[in-house]
């Protein structure tokens, strides 16, 4: 139940993850970067950020899919 | 007295080396602890001293030290430094796959004025007894962005903090109602971004700092003075101010109306061409004598 409760929370702080991840990492999948120092001294921690931004790319062909889902729309 | 930090700038082939030379050569024979450091990756120290020099400082004479910032040796470092810290944390089987992001990385532009910051951060470190610390820089292109790099990278680590705070305090409420506390993990990227923030903040402050004077180098020809003019207006947008503008290979004491014009409220220094060119600590030290008047405003 509070769990049910948080999930959409953790839907958004997972895209907001992703969005980090993106700013920090986005050279990886082709974005324009920050100054490449920021990456550098960032890309050590941010393993788990790394790890959404990769999945998200794999699923980028059905972001909608992944949305209804979450929400439990069939 | 505090210790003085001296830029010289300019367009390539103005004299930033042999002004910046005399102006060690000249400090040191008034007995200030003085270290000149190369920063150009040209390296023309070497010929002016006709020595090599490295990353560790070589007294040329009592006062005098000169060493050359070695910007690959810097990158280098810094990559491997890196390295070892991802092995470190990440877990074994991504940090297997992290190496070929990891070299992607290694390739990006960017790294060369980096690597320069860096270095002049260890120099401020380590050069800590000296009186005065003359760096002669790149031409323009690479001397701008180094200048100005501490502020557009600040300008990112603000706003990445922000976010990154937006995303803690949503995890906080998650961890809340979930777990019914409040306390989470401490967010190791937030305390990383608000480190590097300050150590950015440290570097503006010492671009502004009243102790260090930014020498922009001129020639009497309207290319080098053209790119002053810019290299004046990025300055000024990045919050550094000119402390002094050097004209070198001055014939007759004359300079041109422009230059007098565009300078006008600017502390001006005229070095004399020198026949025959500048080459060894002896020759330049005789040119000193012959023109004692010209860095009559330095002690």
């Amino acid at each position: 139940m509070r769990s049910r409760a948080v999930g959409t929370i953790e839907y958004e702080v997972e895209e907001l993850d992703n969005i980090f991840g993106i700013m920090v990492l986005g050279a990886f999948i082709g974005i324009p970067s920050p100054p490449i120092q920021i990456t550098m001294e960032l890309f050590p921690l941010m393993e788990k950020e790394l790890n959404i931004m990769l999945a998200k790319v794999l699923t980028a062909h059905d972001p909608l899919g992944d949305l209804f889902s979450e929400l439990d729309i069939d | 007295m505090s210790r003085e930090i001296h830029f010289f700038i300019g367009k390539g082939g103005v004299g930033k080396s042999t002004t910046s030379a005399l102006t060690a050569v000249h400090l040191a024979h008034k007995g200030y602890n003085t270290l000149l450091c190369s920063m150009d990756p040209a390296h023309n120290q070497r010929d002016i001293f006709d020595r090599h020099f490295y990353e560790k400082p070589k007294q040329v004479n009592r006062n005098l030290a000169v060493k050359e910032v070695d910007a690959d040796y810097w990158i280098s470092k810094y990559l491997k430094e890196t390295e070892v810290q991802i092995k470190k944390v990440y877990s074994y089987q991504s940090a297997f796959n992290i190496q070929n992001y990891f070299n992607i990385l290694k390739y990006s532009p960017g790294l060369e004025e980096y690597a320069l910051l860096l270095a002049f951060e260890n120099i401020l470190d380590t050069a800590k007894d000296r009186d005065f610390i003359i760096f002669d820089m790149a031409p323009t292109a690479l001397t701008m962005r180094f200048f100005s790099l501490p502020f557009i990278t600040l300008v990112w680590l603000k706003e990445l903090l922000k976010l990154r705070k937006n995303i803690y305090t949503k995890k906080e409420i998650i961890s809340k109602i979930k777990l019914g506390r409040k306390e989470i993990e401490q967010d190791k990227v937030k305390a990383k971004l608000e480190e590097l923030i300050n150590d950015n903040q440290h570097l503006q402050e010492y671009f502004t700092a009243r102790e260090t004077k930014i020498n922009l180098v001129v020639n009497n020809d309207r290319l080098s003075f053209s790119e002053a003019v810019r290299t004046k207006q990025k300055l000024t947008k990045i919050g550094i101010p000119i402390n002094r503008v050097v004209v070198n290979k001055v014939q007759n004491n004359e300079i041109t109306e422009s230059l007098r014009a565009e300078f006008n409220d600017y502390k001006m220094t005229l070095f004399p061409l020198a026949s025959g060119g500048l080459l060894g600590l002896e020759t330049l030290q005789l040119y000193l004598d012959k023109n004692q008047n010209v860095l009559n405003d330095l002690p």
